[in-house]
Order: structure tokens, then C-alpha cells, then sequence
């Protein structure tokens, strides 16, 4: 019976969640407006970003993660750590060719949750190198335990970045947004799309394209798709990988 | 021993938690019973003029009952937002100014027993109008602009005050060209109130443009300049109505649709396709959809009944041929000189949908002198046609204006030099019904009936027939029975210029009241 007493008791061992009044830990998460949104709880996890809308003047630009501390706010600033990690048979993105390393002077400080808060925006500096006219490196950033934090929910430790100068497809453009509407993504479509309707159909427009306004633009390309095959006949138009650009 | 004592504690443990305070309800009186009186079910008010004046009378068997009292008031018909109870009263009579914009409401009545807390409800309907909301618009041009009147009623066949050319007396100016036809599109997106909402819009349509107006106000929301993402080139309106799913406007022949099951804000997208070729087409002016279906379309130019599946995508789809049909439905090489709505069946479980009827009449593209009265069964895409060889001796050969009866009676209403006639559609038996007095010319013919409950007292079931004389109309508006109009007219409205159309409205008219046709 003893037995089975501890047994029973045993079982009421508390399940280890972290809580807000744990120790502090710090972990990524959606943009803020949507931490109560359970299905966004993985989102921008990957943000593509390309140069290719820039003027050639432009250097230098920012990508944006949202980071969140746990187990309470502090009366002082508190510094996290971030670092790279290498991905296996991938082409890793450079510090100081692609990307201001996180540990240089000019941003390490920027890398802050400030006094009395819990989230703060985490800018990583991406570069235009030349190479990216060519490639896509990609660059997985962690967030690492130290004096100030120790780690959060494993799956929300990371973040990756694509970079390139070229045009490249923005997360907006879903798996879900290729089956219910534009199809397969491509440049050759996406540079048609641009040339139609003259709008970037960057993560910027598309992120915020109404339904309505997103049928109406279907129909605009659909029509110059058509009338673009029809224009050249045994030419119709092809991506490139050699496959027909169809609009479903 | 120390196991016994261990069950002795385990034994109190669960005796101690049998000591359970008991809770139970032992009180056996019956059920307390709040009776409220002296409220009807329906109020009809006049926002920013009528009072809502309510002395209701409560009763109650708990003869210690002492009451608390609240009005509270929340729209219908809401999209994009939660409606929200606004309390108006906390007194057991209601005395209230309406201030709210003109639709239907629901009134919620509480009263609780202060000391049982027990509470009954009571939900009225409230329909909110503006000296616009109630009465009848009538369509009307000179040749080259139009312009609504509006006659105001006290049921559905008196009349109290006539307001003419309501729209250019709001907007400054008439709508731009010859008047073609109305329509209600209860669920239209617009920001009026600030936020994109439902508005009641009755959609004006004219051979040169089609302007949205607010029902509440009179005031145009768009135009053709404003009501598509792109405006079209050509701008030649044919027709704007509504069906299941999306809310259509035809231009030079060509489909736009705004998705009504989606997001929207009240903007009519692309041209829709043919097909994947974007080969041309030009659908008729005469088209019939049951509202809560997709609309049967022909596209004039190939001969070929269309409609756009779902209310939604790019591209319009081919009506399919059942066995039997009379000829197919797409290249069929002919015309359409009429299309209108007849009748709907409801298919229960499994299938959940509306099978419907129409009539049209069609003209050989090859053969000019055949038509023929075809009969369409239209399940989904799936279109029978019944076709009548008409003789050219038959009074509708040449007929120039139609209506069918509206899910009444088995018959069309033609209009023949200058007469309104009938014919019976299972027998074919055609009478004269109506001949004009001399100097009168018919402009307009359609049998339109309202039936909503809620609004029994304007509830119709009329023949109307406008006619013009120099630069005078009159719509008069006839009962039948057993098919055959009344000697006189149980209505008519008079005024200058030409009718091209009629639409009683009231707060309770939706784009459903109407089945939707040209």
C-alpha cells in the first residue's frame, strides 16, 4: 500500500514548462502582435531577403527578429549572445562579407533587452557583397546561454536568413499561396508579375495584400500570361528551369 | 502495526472528504415565471425623428418579486466586427430617441428578479429607415441622364408623399446616361461609417455609368470611375445584380465580380477570362440567377450559356449539356433576345442547393426567322434545354419587352405593339391583358412580389407596366389572378420622364427579397 502511496504520489511531479517566474531565459518568437496566436507560433523562423529592389547605391541593409526574454523583467539592460552556426553542405554566409559578425562593436551593442522590458527587435546587418548577384548564402543565427540569459524553448532558439542580390521568393509566398493561388514560384513569374503591375511583390506588398486586391492581380497577370503566349506562339513563356509559367 | 495505523490514516482521509458540506437544492417551490407584455415583435422607426415608446407590463408568481430593468440594442447584418449590446435604459418603461443609422436592430428587454436573479429576455426586431429606407424607386431618364423618384407609402398600396429626382437632389447631379435598371446589394462593402461595414447600396445602372448609393443617405459611394481596381476602358454598363458567393457587374459585355465569401472592401476585381486562350466574348444583357445560386449568363458572342463557378477565380465556365437536352448549351449558335428567372427548388440533404427554371427566348444566328421559347432546368452547371419552336403567327414572336411570373404561375407577360399580352407557358394560349390609353407608350414591364413577414402590410404581388407619355411616365401596377391582370391598376405611380425600372424598398428588403433578373 506504501507502494502504491509513493507511486501515486510520484506521479504529481510538477512537468517541466518553463514559467515566467523561472530564471531568466530568452528565445525568438513572431513579431509581437501575434504572440497570442498559436498558429504563428513558428513564423519568421526564415525571412529570404534580397538587395534586388535597392538602388545600386545601397550597401547595406537591415533584417529584423523579434526576441523575447522570460522569467520576468530586470531593473538593468541585459545583453544577450548571439552566434552562427554552420550548416552542413550549404553555402554558410561569410561575417564581415555578408553579414556584420555579431560579435563586432558596431552592432554586439545593439543586442540588448533593455531595463524593465521583455522583447526587443534583434537587427542583423546583412552586406551586398558582389558574390550575391550569384548566390544565396544563408546565414542560421542561435541565441546562446550566458551571464545574462540561459537558453529558452529549444525549437525557438534559431533563425535563418537568405541573402542574395537577385531576385529571390519572399516567405510570403507560401506553399499555401502557390497551391490556392500563383502557383509554383519562379523568377522568370515573379519578374513577369513585377513587369505587369509594376509592384515589387516583395515580402513588404505581399505580407499585406488583401484578398480582394490579390484576385484582381491574378486576374491582370493571368490575362498578360495569355496574351504574352498568345503573342509568341510556339515561344510561350518559360521559367527558369525550362518549365511553362502557368497561373493556376 | 505501522501498516495499520498507515490504513487507518487513508481510511480518515477518505471519510473526511465524504463530509462534503451538502449544497444540494432542496427548495420545491415551481419554477419562477417572469411574464412580459405589451411588446411587440416588430417596431418600424425613422432614425434622428421617431421615438421608441414601450410600456411593457411585467408579471411574476414569486409574489416578492422586485425587478430590475435594461434596454439594451445591437445591430444585424454585421461583418468584419462583433456587435456589441448598447444599454439604453435601465427604467422598466422605454422612451428612447432612435439615433441609430437605418437597418435592423434587435431590442433586448431584460428583467430580473432582484432577489432570485432570475431573468427573462425579450428580443424585438427594430427596423431603423431614413425618409429613404421605405417606399418605392422608381428609375427614370429624359434620353440621356437619370435619376430616381421616390414614393413614399403607408402600404403597399397608398401612397403618402412623392420625392422626385432624389438622387440628383442629394448628389447635385443626375447619374450620366439612359437608365437601364436597379438593384439592392444589402451586404455592399463601404467605409460610410468610417470602417469598411455592410451598407445597403442600391446599385443604379445606366448605359454610361452605375453609381452606388448609400440606401441610408442617397449618397453616392462609387461610381464607375471608383468601383474597380482597374477601371475598364470601354465604360458601357449592361447589368449589376447579385448571386451565391460574389456580387456581379457586367461592362461592354465583360464579367467582374467582387467575392462576397471573402474579405473585400467593396471594389470589383479583373475582367474575368473565357478561357485559358482569352478568347473574346460578350455576354447578354438578360441573365437570371436565384441569389442563392450562381447566375445563368449567355455569352452572346459564342452562342453559349456561361457562369462563373462559386462566385469565384479567373475565368468563366462552360454550362454542361444533360441528356435530352434540346440543344447544347454552348455553341449553340444563337441569340438571346430574353433570359429571365422562373422558379426554385430547394434539394435537401446530401445536396444542399437550389435547382431553378428559366425561360428564355432565342434567335438562330443563321436562320433569323427562327426563335424558340426554351425552358432551362439549371442544376449547378448542369443545364437541360427545352426548347418551343415559336410560329410566327404566335403573338410573342414579336414581342419586344418579357417578364416571367415570378414562381407564380406557369406564364410570361410580353409586351406587343404597344400591348401588354400573356401566354401560357404549358398550353401556349395567349390573351391580351392590358392595352394602354392612347398616347402611351410602354417602357417598362415586370412582375415583381415581396412577401416578407415582417413587413406583411407592404407585402405585394404585382404586374408593373411603365408607360410614357411626352414627358410623363405612370407605373401601373396590377394584381392578377389566375394568371390574368386586374381590370384597373391596385397602384400607380406618376412623374417625369421614362421608367426603365421599379424596386419597392423597406429596412426588411434584402438582396434576397427579389429574385434577380433582367
Amino acid at each position: 500500500m506504501i507502494a502504491v502511496v509513493m507511486i501515486t504520489m510520484a506521479s504529481c511531479k510538477k512537468d517541466q514548462y518553463y514559467l515566467y517566474n523561472d530564471i531568466a531565459r530568452i528565445q525568438f518568437g513572431p513579431d509581437i502582435k501575434l504572440i497570442y496566436n498559436a498558429n504563428s507560433a513558428l513564423a519568421d523562423t526564415l525571412k529570404p531577403f534580397t538587395f534586388y529592389y535597392d538602388a545600386p547605391e545601397v550597401t547595406q541593409d537591415t533584417v529584423f527578429f523579434d526576441i523575447y526574454a522570460i522569467g520576468g523583467v530586470s531593473k538593468t539592460d541585459r545583453p544577450f549572445t548571439l552566434e552562427q552556426e554552420q550548416l552542413p553542405n550549404a553555402n554558410n554566409a561569410v561575417p564581415g562579407k555578408h553579414y556584420i559578425a555579431f560579435s563586432d562593436p558596431k552592432v554586439s551593442k545593439l543586442y540588448v533587452i533593455k531595463a524593465g522590458t521583455v522583447h526587443t527587435k534583434v537587427p542583423v546587418i546583412v552586406l551586398r557583397d558582389p558574390s550575391l548577384k550569384t548566390t544565396t548564402p544563408v546565414l542560421k543565427l542561435n541565441v546562446v546561454a550566458d551571464a545574462s540569459f540561459q537558453l529558452g524553448e529549444r525549437k525557438t532558439l534559431w533563425r535563418k536568413i537568405e541573402i542574395t542580390d537577385r531576385l529571390s521568393r519572399p516567405a510570403a509566398w507560401t506553399d499555401s499561396f502557390s497551391t490556392y493561388y500563383y502557383g509554383a514560384y519562379s523568377t522568370v513569374k515573379h519578374a513577369f508579375m513585377i513587369s505587369v503591375t509594376g509592384q515589387k511583390w516583395d515580402q513588404v506588398f505581399m505580407s499585406q495584400l488583401a484578398i480582394d486586391l490579390q484576385d484582381y492581380y491574378l486576374s491582370v497577370v493571368k490575362t498578360a500570361l495569355i496574351n504574352y503566349n498568345n503573342a509568341h506562339p510556339g515561344d510561350s513563356l518559360k521559367d527558369e528551369k525550362g518549365q511553362l509559367v502557368i497561373f493556376p | 502495526m505501522k501498516h495499520i495505523h498507515i490504513s487507518l490514516f487513508l481510511g480518515l482521509v477518505v471519510l473526511f472528504a465524504s463530509c462534503k458540506k451538502d449544497k444540494s437544492n432542496y427548495d420545491y417551490k415551481p419554477n419562477e415565471q417572469i411574464t412580459v407584455t405589451g411588446i411587440e415583435t416588430v417596431y418600424n422607426v425613422v432614425s434622428e425623428k421617431d421615438k421608441l415608446v414601450i410600456t411593457p407590463t411585467i408579471t411574476s408568481n414569486d409574489t416578492d418579486a422586485e425587478f430590475d430593468y435594461m434596454w439594451g440594442i445591437y445591430e444585424t447584418n454585421v461583418q468584419g466586427y462583433a456587435p456589441v449590446l448598447d444599454t439604453i435604459a435601465k427604467t422598466k418603461d422605454l422612451n428612447y430617441f432612435i439615433k441609430q443609422p437605418a437597418k435592423a436592430w434587435v431590442l433586448v428587454y431584460r428583467v430580473t428578479n432582484k432577489k432570485t436573479k432570475y431573468a427573462k429576455y425579450t428580443n424585438v426586431t427594430i427596423n431603423v429607415g431614413t425618409e429613404f429606407t421605405r417606399g418605392w424607386y422608381v428609375l427614370k431618364d429624359d434620353g440621356t441622364k437619370s435619376d430616381l423618384d421616390l414614393f413614399l407609402s403607408s402600404s403597399a398600396t397608398a401612397l403618402t408623399e412623392v420625392k422626385e429626382n432624389v438622387y440628383s437632389l442629394i448628389n447635385g447631379v443626375k447619374l450620366n446616361g439612359k437608365a437601364r435598371m436597379i438593384n439592392l446589394f444589402s451586404s455592399y462593402k463601404s467605409d460610410v461609417t468610417g470602417i469598411i461595414a455592410n451598407t445597403k447600396a442600391l446599385f443604379m445602372v445606366s448605359d454610361k455609368d452605375v453609381s452606388a448609393v448609400n440606401v441610408n443617405t442617397m449618397k453616392q459611394i462609387k461610381n464607375m470611375n471608383t468601383l474597380f481596381f482597374e477601371r475598364p476602358s470601354t465604360i458601357a454598363p449592361n447589368s449589376a445584380f447579385c448571386a451565391s458567393s460574389a456580387y456581379y457587374l457586367i461592362n461592354a459585355g465583360q464579367v467582374y465580380s467582387i467575392g462576397t465569401n471573402t474579405q473585400n472592401t467593396g471594389v470589383f476585381g479583373g475582367r474575368k477570362l473565357k478561357d485559358a486562350l482569352n478568347s473574346p466574348y460578350y455576354i447578354s444583357d438578360y441573365y437570371y440567377t436565384a441569389t442563392y445560386g450562381d447566375p445563368c449568363l449567355f455569352d452572346d458572342l459564342n452562342s453559349t450559356f456561361v457562369t462563373l463557378a462559386n462566385g469565384s477565380g479567373t475565368t468563366l465556365t462552360n454550362m454542361t449539356d444533360v441528356a435530352g437536352t434540346a440543344m447544347p448549351a454552348v455553341n449553340n449558335n444563337k441569340k438571346a433576345l430574353f433570359m429571365g428567372f422562373k422558379s426554385a427548388t430547394y434539394i435537401p440533404a446530401p445536396v444542399y442547393a437550389y435547382t431553378t427554371i428559366g425561360f428564355g427566348i432565342f434567335q438562330d444566328k443563321t436562320n433569323s426567322a427562327l426563335k424558340i421559347l426554351t425552358q432551362m432546368d439549371l442544376d449547378k452547371l448542369k443545364l437541360k434545354l427545352t426548347n418551343d419552336t415559336l410560329k410566327t403567327s404566335d403573338k410573342i414572336y414579336n414581342a419586344t419587352m418579357h417578364t416571367l411570373l415570378d414562381a407564380d404561375e406557369n406564364m410570361i407577360y410580353f409586351v406587343l405593339n404597344n400591348q401588354i399580352w400573356s401566354r401560357n407557358l404549358s398550353n401556349k394560349f395567349e390573351q391580351l391583358q392590358y392595352s394602354p390609353p392612347a398616347g402611351e407608350v410602354v417602357s417598362f414591364i415586370r412582375h415583381k412580389k415581396y412577401a416578407v413577414v415582417a413587413d406583411a402590410a407592404f407585402n405585394y404581388n404585382y404586374v408593373m407596366v411603365g408607360t410614357q407619355s411626352g414627358a410623363d411616365y405612370k407605373v401601373r401596377m396590377f394584381t392578377k389572378s389566375s394568371g390574368s391582370l386586374s381590370a384597373t391598376p391596385a397602384l400607380t405611380l406618376t412623374g417625369k420622364g421614362t421608367v426603365r425600372d421599379v424596386m419597392y424598398m423597406s429596412p426588411s428588403v434584402s438582396e434576397y427579397s427579389y429574385s434577380n433578373t433582367y
